[in-house]
């Protein structure tokens, strides 16, 4: 059983351990704005609330809202807008609130919040390819800065900063998932390779990995119905996941978009839903959106990874582990 | 007792048997020794599966394997009734089949049928609508009617480790999240950590087949449901609408992908698909289990507890001889669950016997809970399993797997020649 946040706010904010924490999620966000910025992204500000979301997966529950007598969601991520906002900006980016009530199992997962953030990219004309350069270009701009500014708060911390030395020299290595699959069970462990990567083989493959590295080409039926289905290889997304090393896990997941209505209508029943709850979305994809590329970051998730912490509720100021009642 | 009835369904046996048990199983006692007794040829068979005989050998090999086992000879109490059914481990290979939101179930019924098939380790089926229509139960008063009373009735009174909780859902439930909910909830907490949580992909059932769910609704209820479903105003001029949900739109690569999806979202339940008796059923059965469904449901078109317009009772749907005459040659890679005029034994190892792992109580187990909310639905399971343990025994076999074509013989089969001897 992994530990839990204290029960009162005051207890985990006045930590210093909190405060170190908050400063270098604090400069990872400070870096990431300049960065994107200087590569011509437009920050759009987040919905919060709207009629659908992100379907999500691995059995996370949407809130609903009660909008004026309609039931409305709490964004678990803003995907769809994302790709709606193409029609302003070719590159937009968000650092986004999403709320999920992950299954309770996750509480001891030591990375999963119930309420986290996304740097949020959607970059119109991408490919996934392209898409993958920005990941890794935010990630090791951040942890360059972080070694630059806050050195003290990284020592504070007691972080090990040598694996870094490693990270610095991009790109990522790159694996598939077939191949992910293949190397799990060369270890001894269970994998379906129609599914998701499990979480516990996650964290085995990164932690035998020295700086991050992507898994891509997910199967089909293991993410959501906007990640591009790879009509050369069906079955096959254009899909991608960025998996920390030393045994941090996941910290970002991306893909080319669908963006021909026919296919999106036809990846949404095969996730098992009615078309009709994303009317508007359909309406914009019936008279045409961009084609693009993007992913999420996970806030918390890459300020514990480079902060090198046990759980990535210490990444948050307020944490919500699932099923865990606290302020 | 309700105003509960069930029109061509053999509604006063049932009743008979919630109320006496095993007794039922046999001519009443006190006509023994005066009564000559012999079959009623008066009832005409209501399908092809009851017009099926079931045909003990002279023969017994599997008998004298059971004998040498127990070094005496066998009874009928030594037949093993526990059956794996779709993940679970079942007490008899038979289950409770979902009956859903239909206003006869969201009584009381519900929960006092959930409590006896906890107690009796029956696997049971909580139906599509339940939360749409009576809510969930989680945030909110007076819904124990609704899903979550069900899971914990159930899981309260499961305490010897078999059975299990399966939870339907179908198009419009997604948008309800019911899965969603189950698998994020501490009600099913128990279940899941015990390998006793399944969910139950709904793609159609026997009653309409080709239709989705369809329910009566007042004018109070249709207002709350407006957004939700289709309302007709069909059924005169009255306080009554017709509520449908759509069917649902499947190819093979939308079933596949939804299954693979259930897996890869709830790695930790079973995963069951119920099929209608369509005429493209082996297909549909094989995509299932080839993608991972631990068990698919056959809902003949002789089944159902709901509402459907009298031509789809009639005359649509394949019966479920031919589905399972037509399921035969597929590779059964997970349970396959019949459902359709189940209530005793005969037909149960007549459906068993036509390579069916488990049957369903539909209809029976709510009218023994309606004559009975304490022990009927017991009651009237002891009376069907004190007659499979009969019939199966009578077979020579002593395992509902071993149980085979063989062992029923119909009117309207054609016969296999005997092989000519090569010597």
């Amino acid at each position: 059983m992994s530990e839990l946040p204290p029960s009162s706010p005051r207890e985990h904010l006045s930590k210093a351990s909190t405060r170190h924490t908050l400063l270098i999620q604090n400069a990872i966000i400070d870096a990431t704005r300049q960065h994107l910025t200087a590569q011509g992204f437009t920050e759009l500000l987040p919905p919060i609330i709207g009629p659908v979301t992100d379907p999500g997966g691995r059995g996370s529950k949407q809130v609903d809202v009660d909008f004026y007598g309609h039931r409305y969601k709490l964004m678990t991520s803003a995907i769809l807008y994302k790709q709606a906002s193409l029609t302003a900006f070719d590159k937009i980016f968000y650092l986004a609130p999403n709320v999920r009530l992950e299954p309770l199992e996750t509480c001891n997962t030591n990375r999963h919040l119930a309420e986290f953030h996304q740097i949020d990219v959607e970059i119109g004309g991408a490919t996934r390819e392209d898409a993958m350069a920005v990941v890794e270009g935010i990630i090791v701009n951040a942890v360059r800065r972080v070694l630059t500014t806050n050195a003290a708060d990284l020592a504070a911390l007691g972080r090990d900063t040598t694996p870094f030395t490693e990270l610095l020299e991009w790109p990522f290595d790159r694996i598939t998932h077939p191949q992910a699959v293949a190397n799990l069970r060369d270890l001894g462990y269970e994998q379906s390779p129609d599914a998701e990567i499990d979480w516990q083989n996650e964290q085995h493959l990164s932690a035998k990995a020295s700086r991050p590295f992507f898994i891509t080409d997910y199967p089909k039926g293991s993410r959501g119905f906007y990640d591009r289905e790879n009509l050369d290889d069906l079955g096959r997304l254009r899909n991608f996941d960025v998996i920390a090393a030393e045994g941090y896990g996941e910290l970002c997941s991306g893909s080319e978009r669908e963006y021909d209505y026919k296919r999106i209508v036809a990846r949404i029943r095969e996730s098992g839903e009615n078309p009709a709850k994303y009317g508007w979305y359909l309406e914009m994809a019936r008279d045409g959106i961009p084609a693009s590329s993007g992913f999420g970051i996970g806030l918390e998730r890459l300020t514990r990874y480079v902060a090198g912490l046990t759980s990535v509720w210490q990444a948050s100021a307020y944490p919500k582990v699932p099923g865990v009642v606290s302020a | 007792m309700s105003a509960l009835h069930a029109p061509g369904f053999p509604e006063a046996r049932i009743r008979d048997r919630a109320r006496f048990g095993t007794a039922s199983v046999f001519p009443a006692a006190d006509g023994y020794g005066h009564t000559l007794f012999g079959a009623d040829g008066a009832t005409a068979p209501a399908d092809e599966i009851d017009a099926m005989r079931l045909v003990p050998p002279v023969f017994m090999p599997l008998r004298l394997e059971k004998l040498i086992d127990l070094a005496r000879e066998p009874m009928y109490g030594d037949v093993d009734l526990t059956t794996e059914i779709g993940g679970f481990r079942s007490s008899l290979p038979v289950y409770v089949s979902a009956f859903g939101s239909t206003q006869v179930a969201s009584t009381d019924l519900g929960i006092a049928v959930s409590r006896q098939a906890g107690r009796l380790g029956l696997p049971m089926v909580i139906g599509e609508n339940v939360v749409p229509v009576n809510g969930y139960g989680r945030i909110g008063t007076g819904t124990e009617k609704s899903l979550v009373g069900r899971v914990r009735a159930y899981a309260e009174a499961a305490t010897g480790g078999l059975g299990g909780v399966v939870v339907q859902q179908s198009t419009e439930d997604a948008d309800a999240e019911v899965w969603n909910l189950v698998y994020s909830d501490p009600t099913a907490t128990a279940l899941l950590e015990t390998g006793r949580l399944a969910f139950e992909l709904k793609v159609g059932q026997g009653a309409k087949p080709g239709l989705g769910g369809m329910t009566v609704l007042s004018e109070s209820a249709a207002d709350r449901l407006s957004g939700q479903f289709a309302l007709d105003r069909v059924l005169g001029d009255g306080d009554r609408l017709l509520r449908c949900a759509s069917p649902g739109t499947f190819t093979e690569e939308i079933l596949r992908q939804q299954i693979r999806f259930m897996r890869n979202n709830f790695p930790r339940v079973q995963v069951w698909v119920k099929l209608h008796p369509g005429r493209d059923i082996a297909d549909a059965a094989d995509v299932a289990w080839r993608a991972g469904a631990d068990a698919v449901t056959v809902d003949g078109a002789e089944g159902g507890t709901g509402w459907a317009p009298t031509a789809f009772l009639d005359h649509v749907g394949l019966p479920l001889a031919e589905c399972l005459r037509r399921l035969r040659p597929v590779p059964k890679l997970g349970s396959l669950l019949t459902s359709g005029r189940m209530w005793e034994g005969t037909r149960v190892v007549k459906a068993l016997a036509l390579g069916a792992s488990a049957a369903g109580l539909g209809r029976a187990a709510l009218l023994a809970a309606d004559t009975d909310p304490e022990h009927g639905l017991t009651r009237l399971t002891e009376a069907l399993a004190l007659e499979l343990r009969l019939l199966i025994s009578a077979l020579g076999k002593y395992a509902t797997s071993a149980l085979d074509p063989e062992d029923v013989w119909s009117p309207t089969m054609t016969v296999p020649q005997r092989q000519e001897s090569l010597i």
